[in-house]
């Protein structure tokens, strides 16, 4: 156990450290100074008089949010077997859809927040459900076709965002602001972009905890991502199993569009973060594609984003320093965790 | 319509497709030896990068090509290494090389190259210039075609036909095959299995490289941030669209370059009395990809042993 876990895991966060350390003294800043200020910016101490806790921890638990449902949407379709590398797409759609639900209906308030958060999730799905299809019924690569999902959703949401959904009163490619009663709450009065998203983000994993390793259904779900033969030879639907798991990949990656719309954007915008579609991946394989750990290295991984951000405001070293350090994790954890059981091909 | 399809739009066309043909066809030696290969875009990033530096260090293209060959050839030996001796998933590797790839491009660009005007974008460099051959380009009939091009769109005109005569007549391309089909079988009749996987994902890197540097040095002159926009993507969907042939990967890179062409030539203009938005055109060859998935174009097969 010791051996097997801790101490890959320990030389993981000291080859992390040591690549912070390289990549921060080749943009020839202070090293020392340099990794306090992005333990600031990742946790908001030491406190200083422009920037403190609430500063910091809007930052991260926005990101969290985010990166926690791209990572569940991720973790859910691997664990059926399906690499959803479409996360980013889903999100679009799901914020599209988000963002025409909270402008142009009116729906009475109690309901009118959660019926556009519905609506994204559902749009997410409806965006997984062809490559899921050609998967289970042409054998396509779903890595393929969620690849081209994602470009055809980047055109085809940037298309509804200029040609019919643009807000008459700006000269930006953007939708006008949600209604308020679409709006989600703020987790404290100070913060910005940290919205009660966070708490729903963290419901889902734990749903998807139960409901992957506590019932029958997710049992068939993991045993199809195991060994999709044996699971069929043991009589698993698998190509429905597949399905449904891709939808709520779907689902979550569309609840994260929704989210950052109702919770932080407001509006869909042309340039709409859909990267954190692709940050979803390096969370799930952090995680194990466990849903709980998904919350455990979202937390992970926007401390590391939110650090970078910090330490490029404060020194001006490049930010893509976050993104260099998530390619070597990834790397990292695929070598070491996800070998192939396979002999040798 | 006069004057929308001529000689100039055959022109932007093949222009536009070059760095797609180059990468499809290194994605093709990757995957036909079994290997997936969604690293095409990061390496196609690097390569325009080490391209822009190369040429800026030095003043000559040529060593600009290098360079972006040379990084190429270090991102797929990444790739390599992981795929193959840790046995790393293959789209794993892939996805963690093209971000890698997009984070040190941006990374070393603010290091290394002084940004004009802070618009993130870097001064002009030398490029290659428009080859002559001989007259042959002011020929009628050839003069749309070659008009204008530089030597690394005419070597992606030429490669696909040399890469289909050694997939198909050589004793490398009969083994590419064996092992992209069935690596254990293929390692029992005494193929280097590794040797040959090794070899195409390499290739990969070259021509994905090439590709990178065909940005900097034949189209803009100037390296941007993140300025491979996708196209590793599209020249993985010709790939795919072409059923994983050298020519027809050439000629779906060739269809996907004329949809940028056209959505170039139109901005915004009407096609027939209707108005196209760029947006659908653009959209166009990831669509048309879907069509040919969903196994509307007849069947697609791709390597049997692919990603083991």
């Amino acid at each position: 156990m010791l051996k097997a876990r801790v101490l890959p895991a320990l030389l993981g966060a000291g080859i992390v450290l040591a690549l912070l350390t390289v990549l921060i003294a080749a943009a020839g800043k202070p090293i020392g100074e340099s990794f306090v200020i992005i333990v600031q910016g990742a946790t908001g101490f030491p406190r200083t008089e422009a920037f403190g806790p609430a500063d910091a921890w809007d930052v991260v638990l926005h990101d969290i949010t985010l990166l926690v449902l791209t990572g569940l949407s991720v973790a859910v379709a691997l664990q059926a077997g399906l690499f959803n590398i479409g996360a980013a797409g889903q999100l679009l759609v799901g914020a599209l859809v988000a963002a025409w639900m909270g402008t142009q209906t009116r729906i009475p308030a109690p309901l009118h927040l959660p019926l556009t958060l519905l609506a994204g999730a559902l749009a997410g799905a409806a965006w997984a459900f062809l490559p899921v299809w050609l998967k289970v019924r042409r054998g396509a690569h779903e890595v393929i076709s969620t690849i081209m999902f994602n470009y055809i959703a980047l055109y085809l949401t940037h298309w509804l965002v200029v040609a019919h959904l643009k807000d008459p009163a700006s000269d930006a490619p953007q939708t006008p602001a949600v209604a308020a009663t679409a709006q989600l709450p703020m987790l404290h009065e100070s913060f910005l972009q940290a919205s009660w998203g966070l708490g729903i983000a963290v419901f889902v994993a734990l749903g998807l905890w139960l409901v992957l390793y506590r019932t029958v259904w997710g049992y068939e779900v993991r045993a199809t991502g195991a060994n999709r033969d044996a699971a069929d030879a043991a009589g698993v639907p698998t190509a429905r199993r597949m399905t449904e798991a891709m939808l709520l990949a779907g689902a979550c990656a569309g609840l994260a569009g929704a989210v950052e719309v109702c919770g932080a954007q407001y509006r869909f915008f042309e340039g709409f973060p859909s990267e954190y579609g692709f940050d979803g991946i390096a969370v799930a394989l952090l995680a194990g594609n466990h849903p709980a750990l998904v919350v455990l290295s979202g937390w992970l991984m926007s401390a590391l984003r939110s650090g970078a951000y910090h330490l490029h405001a404060q020194t001006g070293a490049p930010k893509e320093i976050a993104v260099i350090v998530q390619a070597a994790l990834i790397l990292y954890v695929a070598a070491v965790y996800l070998r192939k059981r396979r002999v040798e091909g | 319509m006069g004057g929308l399809f001529d000689a100039e739009l055959i022109g932007t066309t093949i222009r536009q497709a070059t760095p797609l043909i180059l990468a499809a066809l290194g994605g093709l030696l990757s995957e036909r030896a079994g290997v997936i290969n969604i690293g095409l875009e990061g390496k196609i990033l690097m390569g325009a990068f080490a391209a822009a530096l190369g040429t800026l260090l030095t003043g000559s293209p040529w060593v600009g090509l290098l360079a972006a060959i040379g990084v190429g050839i270090v991102l797929a030996l990444l790739h390599a290494v992981a795929t193959q001796e840790l046995k790393t998933d293959h789209i794993v590797s892939g996805v963690a090389i093209n971000l890698l790839a997009l984070g040190l491009s941006t990374y070393l660009f603010r290091q290394l190259i002084v940004p004009r005007e802070e618009a993130g974008e870097s001064s002009v460099v030398n490029m290659f210039g428009a080859v002559s051959l001989g007259g042959l380009e002011q020929l009628p009939g050839l003069s749309a075609l070659l008009k204008d091009q530089t030597w690394l769109t005419l070597l992606a005109l030429v490669l696909p036909f040399a890469l289909q005569a050694m997939l198909t007549r050589t004793r490398w391309g009969l083994r590419v095959d064996a092992v992209g089909n069935d690596a254990i079988k293929a390692r029992m009749m005494g193929v280097p299995v590794k040797q040959i996987r090794y070899l195409g994902v390499l290739g990969s890197g070259v021509l994905a490289g090439m590709a990178g540097a065909f940005l900097v040095l034949a189209a803009t002159g100037q390296f941007r941030e993140n300025m491979s926009a996708g196209r590793g993507f599209i020249a993985l969907a010709a790939l795919i669209f072409g059923r994983w042939h050298p020519l027809g990967a050439a000629g779906a890179a060739l269809g996907f370059g004329f949809f940028e062409a056209l959505q170039m030539r139109l901005q915004g203009q009407p096609l027939f009395g209707v108005q196209l938005p760029t947006d659908l055109l653009l959209m166009l060859p990831y669509v048309l990809t879907v069509i040919a998935l969903m196994g509307l174009l007849g069947k697609m097969k791709p390597p049997s042993d692919l990603g083991n």
